[in-house]
């Protein structure tokens, strides 16, 4: 285990928990080595992805910059022209091929991330399921849990505690595995976002957490209070408007505004795309009655 | 052993503890007696007039007194008040090895080397019994504390316990001893008085020592022959008990201990040792290297015990007893005797959780010394020092309080100090390697950590982090960053005490309090001369301390002071207020309420919360030379001045603070000549003339007062000034004045006067009063001066002042908020005090292991997929992680190579829509058509468009959205009703829904009303939307289903009768259909204020299309139904009118006493025994002629179409 102070972990802590702009604001370290200096980069670059100024991103990492930068590059112009992300694909996967950079750690995410997009979970877990970092792992339980497969989720975790139990990733996985797993576990997930907000300050991140797992447990009216609070913090979270629209729903205020708003800043948004869905779905619904 | 006191001197022969203060007498080999502060560590006083070495010397346990023995034979009484040897008692005929006063006869024994134990009076002064009969030195004698017994130890070997009961007997007035002095030669030899009982016969070498247990009838010795002998008696006889081997020279003194079960003797061999009284095995041994140990001494009311040696003598105690506590929220975890016990604050409550050590385990300062709990998991951390540092972790069981005797097999583990540093998580501290290991609740490692400093002890310092000691500095280290946060130097830090918003830090060493911000940032530091004992952080940021004898406070900014003084040491937990919760040493908690208005008014001072000044200021009784004083030194004069009386200090103050107007008033009062003085120079300063001129006035400085008028203009009163001048037949102040005043001939007559004429002439002629210097010029005569030449003179007139009197003008910053908040009475006081936010720590988990996670639903679902892929799994398990996780080439060509991907999951919706049969869930879990198609078997429901916001709001009501990986697609979660602590994991309950039942009866409530206001449009949406929603409710008992069934029907009637009522107010034009729709009203079954408004209003419409018989037939109906007196009287007058004429003026279709339904299409009336047909959800009746339709009245079902009935429970499936 590594003695030395970890310089990044204040970085890499407010990038996990979702706190971007600390992020960024925090980037300037003295004296780091290369790799950590990278990997910096790499979590700066991810941030400002997050926060959604891909061309910024674009602009900002040329052709010389290290492969792992490169692959977030990739992320960025995947997500900021969804008309040209067959290109990109193609790019990525040539890449992958590559048997010198294939195995780069940021390049097999950013893979991983593009191919659950895509929701090519095969694609995908064709590069993350050897794992090697952290953040690989994680996206290995996210991609098993969205694939509804927990056993795998749960193996996946096993390694990430085994490695490093206390870990801000490893904490958030399982967080995230508890709240799949759903019944007794979430209150362990609660725990977890609750104790990331004593020990950090509080992000739109963690309080979707315990609002989800209030919502969870079916106590609706902590969840609001919390999502309200994350609204305060950023009012165009898709995340905090999207559950704002289901706690709504569920204590019978209106959730109209919410799923405007929504529709608005975030057309994609998964919750956009299953009402307009569902939308269809009923008229077909009726039309099959009928 | 813990040291509290050492001193280096002469050899100490005898030793006495005072019963009530903090002192010890130590009689030294050189002669020398020296009374001690043990717990200041100071020398108080010394006593010298014994000749040669003191061996014994007692306190008195009442009175100022003590009583000493020496080698010169004597034995003195002294009282140490008045530093006086009272008397001199000689009898004794060799030395004198002890003496000790009676606890309540006014007696003193002695033991002397003549072979005597003496008992003598110290009030006669006399001896009143020589008891004779050992047969060497008697090393030793004393009372018994509560019976009429001596014991006594002698080089004839034997230890004697005399009966010393008839001596009492003939000493009840002080008159008898003198009748009895006669005797006492008698006595000398073979008296009665007292009589031999015992003699322990045992030792095979001289006795040095022997006491009586303080309780128990037990006594014990110790000898030159090493040992210690334990012996007991009864009434008849005595024996030997058992013999404590193990010193390696002669026993000097041996003793009971005041407050445990246990012996403590000391030797020659330069040890003390200490023993189980009841197993009579020894515990532990204290050695020192140089010194012979000759005396012991024990505490009567405390557990202190001190020794006397070659050089010197020291004071200690065997066992800490600060008990070990931990603070969460309002509730306070401690360890007292065997127990882990629970007090709450608020309650103040206090019990016993659950025990924590089996009893009869050798137990001297192996109790637990620090006490760590995590308030989520319900665990509590003890460490003692058993086994050279060690910890053990119990979980506490749920409602376990105060049963089972049963100890735990708690989970154990060595190590210098173990803390929590977070819910599940704790530090061990491994002191040889310097290395934390940080453990779960099962007590597996989870991880290793050095530390950045050699560290000998760890304190929590915020979740994740540490905070480290070692012997001349703290650091606060971060366990995940491996930073470190903060550093500081400080002495040795015993105690770490957290502010409880954990923002600063108090750091307490032996005699130093240091306090830090969360980052060792210094803050202040405070010395004690004593030792500091304890502290905690009151709500506002005052550290709250005690010292030995003191409870005290420390402001942030580093200022403290005395609250109040301790008799006994205190051990603080909590302050809440006014209130210090403490431990005393006997681990009982105790409430002690302090007056906190003098820190409370520092910090007020100190924060600049001025209006909260004020209002103290006005409301307690602060007072007090420190007080002013501190306020004068803290730059608040003018705050002081609202305490003091005294006026020269108010003058003081008020002079300090600019004040003029106070400082007036009081210089007035005093009216010395020194005060108008000062005030005259601060108003000049401050530009106040008035005041300066009041001031001058007073003292009577002309000087000084004709300047000021001068240099304000004032010609007035700077020629009233010459007048007075001149009548005090002041030449020079006269003189002054006129000069001043520009007055000429005032001068020159001045001088006139004063006899200096050639001065007067010359000012005469020089300003060409030329008749006056004639004049005076003849007076002169020839010696008429002469002027200068060619010189023009002018004259010397007074400059006019810029500003003329009046006072300059100041800039009042301190009034604003000071005088001017004072004088304003009564304003506001109220400061808001932050609540104290109990930190609400949720319900204990109920972990299930993960182990036993249960899979079966999914699995059973999958099995069949899962068979073919299980080999091709096996290669990731065998996986695992590679140790190296930074270098992904290692596993690159694993994951190359076989890999196959498993098979999705069923999502949750679909495992919803398998097991469902309720519409509701159906259309959560977004397969509407199941859904629709469920409603029309169950409810012949057709028409779906009003029910399609429903369906949408069921399915994104489903799911939660929970951001994982940064900018990776979100998760949805599925949301499952009926969710409980103890649901397993991985078993799908059915999906929440956005509608219950409970929405649906607030909707009927505010369709209620809107239908009494009137409101029928809004009504009638309100009862449709319930009418919609019914069918995509769920309700979990059966007799919910009957109650969601009923409200169908009744909500069923309100859409009817509100449909009609609509229609009626459409139909202006034709009365006879208003009558007809108002009338069938008044026949849907409503709430009785609903059907008393329709009775009025189809009366009402009636009566006016004069169909009066009709309206009677309303108004009778509605007088049954008791209504308010207004309606009752249109009723009655309806009444009254119809009676007079019984007709109708028109035809209805309205039969009122034939029983019937109404039509929920057509509105007409379906009489009893008439065809009809029905809607199969809302039960609404039609004529026959409408079968096929969609109701009218629910919008949903088709009329007359076959369904199964309402299904909305899964326990009408079951």
């Amino acid at each position: 285990m590594a003695a030395g102070p970890d310089h990044l972990f204040n970085l890499r802590n407010n990038f996990y928990l979702g706190a971007y702009q600390t992020a960024i604001n925090n980037s300037e370290i003295p004296n780091l080595s290369p790799e950590d200096a990278v990997e910096r980069d790499c979590l700066v670059f991810r941030s400002y992805i997050a926060l959604g100024s891909y061309q910024l991103v674009i602009s900002e990492i040329d052709d010389a910059a290290a492969t792992s930068l490169q692959a977030v590059k990739l992320l960025a112009m995947y997500l900021s022209s969804p008309a040209n992300k067959e290109s990109t694909i193609s790019s990525l996967k040539e890449w992958l091929a590559d048997s010198t950079i294939g195995n780069n750690a940021i390049l097999r995410l950013i893979a991983g991330i593009i191919f659950m997009h895509e929701e090519d979970y095969n694609e995908a877990l064709k590069h993350t399921h050897a794992g090697g970092t952290m953040d690989l792992h994680a996206l290995n339980v996210q991609i098993f849990i969205k694939m509804n497969r927990s056993d795998y989720a749960e193996k996946q975790l096993r390694v990430m505690q085994q490695y490093d139990e206390d870990h801000t990733l490893t904490q958030l996985a399982s967080a995230w595995f508890n709240l799949a797993v759903g019944g007794s576990k979430i209150q362990e997930a609660y725990l977890i976002f609750q104790d990331f907000s004593e020990k950090y300050p509080m992000t739109c991140l963690i309080l979707n957490g315990k609002a989800v797992s209030c919502m969870q447990m079916g106590n609706f009216d902590e969840a609001e209070t919390l999502l309200l609070e994350a609204l305060n913090k950023d009012a165009k979270d898709p995340e905090t408007l999207a559950n704002l629209v289901v706690c709504s729903l569920h204590v019978g205020k209106s959730s109209s505004r919410y799923l405007s708003q929504l529709k608005l800043s975030h057309p994609g948004h998964v919750l956009v795309k299953r009402v307009s869905s569902a939308e269809d779905n009923f008229e077909r619904a009726v039309q099959s009655i009928a | 052993m813990l040291t509290k006191f050492e001193t280096k001197s002469n050899r100490v022969k005898g030793l006495t503890f005072h019963p009530k203060r903090p002192w010890i007498l130590a009689s030294l080999h050189s002669g020398v007696i020296q009374l001690w502060d043990y717990r200041m560590g100071t020398l108080i006083d010394r006593f010298d007039e014994h000749e040669g070495p003191v061996r014994g010397v007692h306190f008195h346990n009442s009175q100022p007194l003590f009583v000493s023995g020496g080698d010169d034979y004597k034995i003195k009484v002294w009282n140490y008040k008045t530093h006086r040897c009272l008397f001199t008692l000689l009898g004794h005929l060799d030395y004198i090895r002890t003496v000790q006063f009676h606890h309540e006869n006014p007696w003193i024994v002695s033991a002397s080397d003549d072979q005597t134990i003496r008992i003598w009076n110290w009030q006669s002064r006399t001896c009143i019994s020589v008891l004779t009969g050992h047969n060497h030195y008697v090393m030793c004698a004393s009372f018994h504390p509560k019976e009429d017994l001596v014991v006594s130890a002698s080089l004839d070997q034997t230890v004697r316990v005399w009966d010393i009961g008839s001596l009492r007997k003939k000493t009840v007035s002080p008159a008898d001893d003198l009748m009895r002095f006669t005797q006492m030669n008698s006595d000398l030899f073979g008296g009665v008085d007292a009589i031999v009982k015992y003699v322990l016969e045992g030792h095979d070498r001289g006795v040095n020592w022997a006491s009586f247990h303080p309780t128990l009838p037990l006594i014990v010795s110790g000898a030159d022959d090493r040992q210690v002998k334990l012996w007991r008696m009864n009434e008849t006889k005595a024996w030997e008990v058992d013999t404590l081997r193990g010193h390696m020279n002669n026993v000097s003194s041996v003793m009971f201990h005041a407050k445990q079960d246990i012996i403590v003797s000391n030797s020659e061999d330069k040890s003390i040792r200490v023993w189980d009284a009841t197993k009579r095995t020894g515990i532990q041994t204290f050695r020192r290297e140089h010194d012979r140990f000759w005396i012991l001494a024990v505490h009567p009311e405390i557990n202190l015990l001190a020794a006397g040696h070659d050089n010197g003598m020291i004071v200690f105690k065997l066992e800490r007893e600060r008990p070990a506590f931990a603070l969460s929220g309002d509730s306070l975890f401690y360890a007292k005797d065997r127990f882990l016990r629970y007090y709450e604050y608020s309650t103040q409550k206090d019990s016993q959780v659950i025990p924590i050590r089996r009893p009869g385990t050798p137990s001297l300062n192996q109790s637990p010394r620090t006490l760590s709990y995590s308030p989520t998991e319900n665990a509590v951390l003890i460490c003692s020092d058993l086994d050279g540092g060690s910890y053990e972790l119990y979980i506490i069981p749920k409602d376990s309080v105060g049963r089972s005797d049963v100890v735990q097999d708690a989970k154990r583990g060595t190590g210098g100090s173990a803390v929590f540093i977070a819910r599940n998580r704790f530090a061990v501290l491994e002191k040889s390697t310097s290395q934390v290991l940080v453990k779960n609740l099962k007590n597996e490692v989870v991880k290793k950590s050095s530390l950045p400093i050699p560290t000998d002890a760890i304190f929590y310092a915020g979740t994740g982090n540490l905070l480290c000691r070692s012997e001349d500095k703290v650091v606060i280290f971060d366990l995940q960053q491996r930073l470190v946060l903060g550093e500081l130097q400080t002495p040795f830090v015993r105690y770490v005490v957290w502010s409880n918003d954990m923002e600063s830090v108090a750091l307490l060493s032996k005699h130093t309090i240091i306090i830090a911000s969360k980052k060792l940032v210094l803050q202040c530091t405070l010395h004690e001369t004593i030792r500091v004992k304890s502290g905690a952080w009151d709500d506002n940021g005052v550290f709250i301390y005690t010292t030995l004898n003191h409870i005290k406070y420390c402001l942030p900014n580093g200022d403290s002071g005395i609250i109040r003084t301790l008799d006994v040491p205190i051990y603080i937990t909590k302050v809440s207020g006014n209130t210090i919760f403490c431990l005393d040493r006997d681990g009982k908690n105790r409430a002690i309420t302090i007056n906190a208005t003098e820190y409370v008014f520092k910090l007020a001072l100190l924060r600049k919360k001025y209006d909260h000044v004020m209002s103290m200021i006005r409301n307690s009784q602060l007072c007090g030379q420190a007080m002013i004083a501190y306020l004068q030194q803290k730059g608040f004069p003018e705050v002081a001045l609202h305490f003091v009386e005294d006026e020269r200090i108010r003058f003081n103050l008020a002079l300090e603070s600019g004040n003029i107007s106070v400082a007036v008033a009081s210089a007035t009062q005093i009216n010395d000549k020194d005060l108008w003085y000062r005030l005259g120079v601060e108003a000049l300063r401050q530009g106040n003339s008035g005041i300066v001129e009041f001031a001058y006035q007073q003292t009577k400085n002309f000087e000084r007062l004709s300047f000021l008028y001068l240099i304000t203009g004032n010609l007035d009163k700077l020629s009233k000034l010459m007048k007075i001048a001149e009548v005090k037949n002041n030449v020079m102040g006269q003189f002054h004045n006129a000069l001043y005043l520009g007055d000429v001939k005032e001068r020159v007559k001045i001088l006139e006067n004063a006899g200096h004429l050639p001065l007067a002439y010359i000012t005469a002629s020089v300003h060409g009063l030329n008749d006056i210097a004639e004049r005076l010029a003849t007076e002169l005569g020839d010696n008429v001066p002469s002027l200068p030449e060619g010189k023009t003179p002018s004259l010397l007139m007074p400059p006019s002042p810029v500003m003329c009197g009046g006072d300059w003008p100041l800039l009042r910053v301190m009034r604003g908020i000071f005088e001017g908040g004072l004088e304003s009475a009564g304003r506001g006081g109220a400061v808001d005090e932050e609540e104290d936010v109990e930190g609400d720590w949720g319900e204990e988990l109920d972990m299930v292991d993960v182990d036993g996670m249960e899979n079966r639903d999914i699995e059973a679902l999958l099995n069949e997929e899962e068979n073919d892929e299980e080999g091709g799994w096996g290669v990731l398990d065998d996986l695992e992680l590679p140790p190296e996780l930074d270098t992904p080439k290692a596993s690159a060509n694993a994951r190359t190579s076989v890999f196959v991907t498993p098979t999705q999951g069923m999502p949750v919706s679909q495992i919803w829509s398998q097991k469902s049969s309720l519409a509701a869930e159906q259309a959560a879990a977004g397969s509407f058509d199941t859904a629709m198609r469920l409603l029309h078997r169950q409810l012949g429901i057709k028409n779906f468009a009003p029910l399609k916001s429903m369906f949408l709001d069921l399915y994104s009501g489903s799911h939660s959205y929970l951001r994982a990986l940064s900018s990776s697609p979100v998760v949805p979660l599925a949301i499952e009703r009926g969710w409980s602590e103890s649901s397993s994991p991985n078993v799908r309950g059915p999906p929440a829904l956005v509608f219950d039942f409970s929405q649906l009866e607030e909707k009927l409530k505010s369709g209620y009303k809107a239908t009494t206001s009137g409101k029928f449009t809004e009504a009638l949406r309100l009862f449709l939307s319930i009418l919609h929603t019914i069918p995509l409710v769920v309700v979990e008992s059966r007799r919910e289903v009957d109650e969601v069934k009923e409200l169908v029907t009744l909500v069923k009637e309100y859409v009817l009768g509100l449909k009609m009522e609509l229609k009626r107010r459409e139909t202006k034009d034709d009365p006879v259909r208003q009558q007809e729709l108002a009338a069938y009203f008044t026949h849907c079954n409503l709430q009785a204020p609903h059907l008393r408004l329709a009775l009025l209003s189809a009366m009402g419409v009636c009566y006016k299309a004069k169909n009066l018989a009709t309206a009677y037939n309303f108004a009778k109906r509605l007088l049954e139904t008791n209504p308010v007196e207004s309606q009752a009287k249109m009723a009655r007058q309806v009444v009254q009118a119809a009676e007079r004429n019984m007709t109708d003026e028109t035809k209805l279709n309205y039969d009122f006493r034939n029983p019937f339904v109404i039509c929920g299409s057509t509105y007409v009336p379906i009489y009893r025994g008439q065809k009809d047909i029905s809607c199969p959800y809302c039960t609404a009746r039609f004529v026959p002629g409408q079968e096929g339709n969609i109701c009218t009245v629910c919008d949903l079902a088709v009329i007359g179409a076959d369904a199964s009935g309402l299904l909305c429970s899964p326990s009408q499936v079951r």
